[in-house]
């Protein structure tokens, strides 16, 4: 399944989590300096799940 | 008549004094967790210096947040799966603290079904409060709803998984059981209880982007008390008539929803999420004991013989050359997952086994990373692609350098990096490049991590994946066991075969 983060489509398997997109996106390393957002601006944790089509940040 | 004139005047007066009078208020306080995954300890999140969570600390604050008003203690879901804490003793350590805490009811998590269908019943048979799942059919240890009263408030419960459960666990765990839609469900048991109480709370395990479309779908919901996505909602969210609430992950926030409830409806609502972390005496002392006392037995767990290895385990050559340790992780991925080959990256492999006794700790410091088994259909041409990847920085060696099992393939490490794999072999043949074969790696992998494109490319072009016959089967997914690390699964595997010598097979060959 595609997800977006930071605008960017990252394909998925079901199951995976914010961390596997964050991977997808070369963005995992960044975390720590910055956090990870759901498309309403509330943070969520690395291990949580995503589905078809979520739009996360990382900032 | 005037026999009975006394009664009924007392049998009103009872009455009046019983029902709440017009324009009574009543508060409630709801106490709400979710995906603590037997994050039982504090700890320090990614990238975090400072520990947070613990939840003997989260106790603490529940019982004095609790002696302030009538409350319910809620969890949201995946709870007994997850941290070692958890894992090692199938969730009975969480499942006594909680019972210690006092929950009020729980909603069955994807995460719970991990450790089979047996294993769940015994939990929600230790657990003293109710395990509701109202779209799940097929597992009758779980309840619809539960109806309850909190002050004078009677408050209906209605539990629902997420519909991706049978998705994200191995198919076994869920055989048999239907996952249906929340919406349906709920619509349907809001009629039924409508008339029975003044409240109606979804416990849902499903994310907050489903809370919020179930919120616009369905009329009649006062709260959701949400899990699944890991969403730190600082404050209470409202859409339309429904409050929609989560508290986070791991134990690291505990929620206060606090309800004014006037002639049955809710008129005001205020939210928050309490941080949770170590402080002095901040922690309720039954619960901390629990956690030392599995804590204990974690080390007592991993100290356990599980095999003898007949020669020592190379695991500190992975990321320059074929090992014997990378064959024999590589081999269990590929027979568990029924797939034609498997590839892992020798840097998931952190460290040797001496020839001798294997204990569980040794395979816990090979495979330390909470990487599960998948497996996904590539052509020809995208396995070579990934073996290309694999060798390119060997003079580096980094952590892609593969471990393989089912194919055999020659390199020359001097060529430029994209042109060093020769010939290929995959069940002793020569590999073609528009043929698709079934490949095992880890979730790291098939994310792309370490740089790995192959297996991204195969899921890209994948259709839908869907359940059938209780089974998940996509275009391009083979397998898919997000709940069970692959460590568990070789430490399975070695307690099943006691005697472990593999051999380095000639695998890899480098051509100088």
């Amino acid at each position: 399944m595609k997800v977006y983060v930071n605008d960017i489509p990252v394909d998925i398997l079901p199951g995976m989590t914010v961390r596997h997109a964050l991977m997808g996106a070369g963005l995992l390393g960044e975390i720590g300096r910055k956090k990870v957002y759901d498309e309403w601006g509330n943070e969520i944790g690395l291990d949580g799940t995503l589905s078809e089509g979520m739009k996360i940040s990382v900032k | 008549m005037k026999r009975f004139m006394p009664v009924l005047i007392s049998l009103m007066l009872f009455m009046f004094f019983l029902a709440p009078a017009a324009g009574e208020q009543h508060t409630l306080r709801i106490l709400y967790v979710n995906d603590f995954h037997g994050f039982a300890e504090p700890y320090k999140p990614l990238g975090s210096d400072k520990f947070e969570g613990g939840i003997a600390y989260l106790a603490g604050e529940v019982r004095r947040l609790r002696a302030e008003m009538p409350s319910l203690l809620l969890a949201a879901g995946d709870m007994i799966q997850g941290n070692n804490w958890a894992n090692l003793f199938q969730g009975e350590s969480t499942i006594e603290v909680m019972q210690a805490m006092k929950f009020d009811a729980m909603v069955v998590g994807n995460h719970e079904f991990d450790f089979g269908q047996e294993v769940l019943r015994k939990r929600i048979s230790e657990a003293g409060f109710p395990m509701l799942g109202a779209n799940v059919e097929g597992f009758d240890a779980l309840r619809p709803y539960m109806i309850g009263e909190v002050g004078r408030v009677r408050i209906a419960i209605i539990g629902v998984a997420t519909e991706d459960t049978p998705v994200s666990t191995h198919p076994r765990n869920v055989a048999g059981l239907k996952f249906g839609p929340p919406a349906d469900v709920v619509g349907n048991y809001i009629k039924e209880l409508k008339d029975k109480a003044d409240i109606i709370v979804v416990l849902s395990h499903i994310g907050y982007a489903a809370d919020r479309t179930l919120a616009e779908n369905v009329k009649g919901i006062d709260v959701i008390v949400g899990g699944h996505s890991h969403t730190m909602l600082a404050r209470p969210v409202k859409i339309g008539g429904t409050i929609i609430v989560q508290a986070w992950e791991h134990a690291k926030a505990l929620g206060v929803l606090d309800l004014t409830v006037e002639d049955g409806k809710i008129s005001g609502c205020q939210g928050r999420l309490e941080d949770i972390k170590p402080v002095p005496d901040g922690e309720d002392r039954v619960v901390m004991a629990m956690v030392a006392k599995y804590r204990d037995r974690v080390s007592k767990v991993l100290d356990e013989p599980i095999g003898t290895a007949e020669a020592d385990l190379d695991g500190e050559g992975v990321r320059k050359r074929e090992t014997n340790l990378g064959d024999f992780i590589a081999d269990i991925m590929r027979k568990t997952s029924g797939a034609d080959a498997a590839i892992i990256n020798g840097g998931g492999v952190r460290t040797s086994i001496n020839k001798g006794e294997i204990k569980v700790k040794d395979v816990y410091s090979v495979l330390p990373f909470d990487n599960y088994i998948v497996a996904v259909k590539l052509t020809g041409a995208q396995l070579r692609q990934a073996l290309e990847h694999g060798v390119s920085a060997v003079e580096r060696g980094e952590g892609r350098f593969p471990q393989v099992s089912g194919l055999a393939f020659t390199y020359l490490p001097s060529a430029p990096a994209g042109s060093r794999v020769g010939q290929v072999l995959i069940g002793g043949r020569p590999l073609e490049p528009d043929r698709e074969y079934s490949v095992a790696t880890n979730d790291f992998l098939a994310a792309g991590g370490d740089g790995y494109k192959a297996f991204g490319d195969a899921v890209k072009s994948s259709k839908d994946f869907a359940v059938v016959g209780g089974m998940m089967r996509g275009e391009k997914l083979v397998y898919n066991d997000a709940g069970r690390w692959l460590r568990d699964v070789v430490i399975e595997y070695i307690k099943e075969n006691k005697r472990i010598g593999p051999a380095v097979e000639g695998r890899i060959g480098e051509v100088k």
